[in-house]
């Protein structure tokens, strides 16, 4: 699924990115605690989280993440958005809880990240 | 839907107040900040979560959480399970990711908070 | 997501205008024409090998070009048939093989040339001709390489390992964290990973270093306020040791259980301190040894093979 597509699902606010139908999103993980999301391959994917802080940027571009939506209509501080410019790394903004985004994006056809490292 | 029959249909375990799944679930509510859930989550909605340790029991006592589904197969602690069953707190667990859990649990109609499932 | 981004591209399209030698793009296999070659054969020659023009090659000397625009002047003045080297130009701008592309893009455009042959700067003899497709066609192409870097596993790193010679090499990394908040986390693991990629170590070890030295400096931040990271990269294995001089941790064996943490709730609060993070960094490595003594620190040592595939952490 394309990532702007994505965006309409959610009805979600682009904070930074551009192109977005030029993403293509299969898998997505929803987490707020970032080891979580470190022991998953992520690459490539899309990270939900209502973790707002620079650490979600991070994690995205140690793992490869290919874009984060932040849920529960959390706003990210600015320096989230300026480390998320640095690395290229597309950041949404959706108004639904984590729950209700995961479970409409999961019967648009998204696939979890079941590939853990454990 | 009861949290008995989710607890069926998606081979939830139980792992603590196993006699108290006949409540009614009235939705659902993911995440992994006490905070956030002491704030938003509400009366009667199914928490889901990878935190494990005992605080979790706290948190949904006062919210009067319908329960506690742990996810990626993590086990609640000793400490956890105990405080759980004292307070008739079920805890169940799953092998599944977050992400395909609620998938499931949402297409099973359990909804989301309400102020947003109304648009669903 | 590079492609995503086009601000991005016009930056590495600039880049490798500057990174890219003449010698990268030129076409090698000329079609040259000798200065008794007749003019009468030229046309044919030209339409047969689908060219604009030629050099003229005497011996392994270039003595001039000669182009469809020379051809057709020589027709214009009456075609009487003579040797190519009466027609052709004599005065031809030329590149050197080792010159950035960026001099070429500045030469054609600068005389309007349709191409400019590429000499050796040595011997001044006469190694390919560049055109402004060539030059597209070879930016193209490693943009296209720079995409498809991680699907070809392109082990660079064994390369840049071969060249130097010696009888143990190790490139050292070492990177101090001191007086850190939470929010500035993961720059010791950025600015690693960055490195790594950079010596072209092969993408899936890279992410396993940076995943666990994430964890690793994340720790320290949290629980030690100071500390010091040594990254030993050697042919094939990446050492990564973290020492720091917090409180140290009291049950080691318990600590590394996954889901343990002694955490406290803004940490857990802030995404970390589930208990993960030592199973994670345990996952990332091959040999995984932790020593602390409380009170005076912690040291972390981990080793991460370069050239397998063993574990599918990250």
């Amino acid at each position: 699924m394309k990532l702007s597509e994505i965006v309409e699902v959610l009805q979600a606010e682009v904070l930074y990115g551009e192109d977005l139908d030029r993403i293509e999103i299969k898998q997505a993980c929803g987490s707020d605690l970032m080891s979580d999301v470190l022991c998953y391959s992520m690459r490539g994917s899309l990270l939900l989280t209502g973790l707002t802080n620079p650490q979600a940027v991070r994690t995205a571009e140690m793992s490869e993440i290919s874009a984060v939506c932040f849920v529960r209509g959390k706003k990210p501080p600015a320096e989230t958005v300026d480390l998320a410019r640095k690395n290229e790394i597309p950041l949404l903004l959706c108004a639904h809880s984590m729950y209700l985004a995961c479970g409409k994006l999961y019967s648009t056809g998204v696939l979890g990240c079941d590939d853990r490292c454990e | 839907m009861r949290l008995s029959e989710i607890a069926q249909t998606l081979t939830l375990k139980v792992r603590s107040a196993a006699g108290h799944l006949d409540t009614d679930v009235l939705g659902g509510y993911a995440s992994d900040l006490m905070s956030d859930v002491m704030a938003n989550a509400e009366e009667g909605y199914l928490w889901v979560t990878l935190q494990t340790h005992a605080n979790i029991v706290a948190v949904a006592a006062m919210k009067e959480l319908a329960g506690i589904i742990l996810i990626n197969g993590r086990e609640p602690e000793k400490e956890t399970a105990e405080k759980a069953e004292e307070k008739n707190i079920p805890i169940l667990v799953s092998r599944l990711p977050a992400f395909e859990l609620i998938g499931r649990l949402y297409d099973l109609g359990i909804p989301g908070l309400r102020a947003d499932a109304e648009e669903s | 997501m590079i492609a995503a981004n086009k601000n991005l591209q016009f930056t590495k399209i600039q880049e490798l205008v500057y990174e890219l030698k003449v010698a990268e793009v030129m076409t090698k296999n000329l079609i040259t024409v000798a200065p008794d070659t007749r003019m009468s054969e030229l046309r044919g020659i030209l339409r047969d090998n689908r060219i604009s023009g030629t050099p003229v090659v005497d011996g392994d000397r270039m003595v001039g070009i000669v182009s469809v625009e020379d051809f057709i002047t020589w027709l214009i003045r009456g075609g009487v048939d003579c040797p190519v080297g009466q027609v052709m130009s004599r005065k031809v701008r030329t590149l050197f093989a080792d010159e950035p592309l960026v001099h070429a893009v500045s030469k054609l455009e600068e005389h309007g040339y349709g191409r400019l042959p590429v000499l050796d700067r040595s011997k001044n003899t006469l190694l390919g001709l560049i055109t402004k497709g060539d030059i597209i066609e070879g930016l193209l192409q490693e943009l296209q390489i720079d995409y498809h870097e991680e699907e070809i596993h392109r082990y660079r790193a064994s390369h840049f390992f071969e060249d130097m010679i010696a009888d143990k090499i190790t490139i050292n990394f070492h990177y101090h964290i001191h007086g850190k908040k939470i929010e500035q986390g993961g720059e010791v693991a950025s600015d690693l990973k960055r490195s790594l990629k950079r010596l072209g170590i092969h993408p899936d070890i890279v992410r396993r270093a940076a995943i666990a030295t994430y964890e690793a400096e994340m720790n320290v931040i949290i629980y030690a306020e100071e500390g010091r990271v040594d990254v030993n990269v050697e042919p094939d294995v990446i050492l990564i040791e973290v020492r720091d001089r917090g409180q140290g941790i009291a049950d080691v064996a318990r600590a590394v259980e996954p889901g343990y943490s002694t955490a406290p709730d803004w940490v857990r609060e802030l995404g970390f301190g589930a208990g993960m993070g030592l199973q994670n960094i345990k996952n990332c490595a091959r040999d995984f040894d932790i020593t602390s003594t409380v009170g005076r620190g912690t040291t972390l040592k981990i080793s991460i093979p370069t050239g397998t595939k063993e574990k599918r952490c990250a």
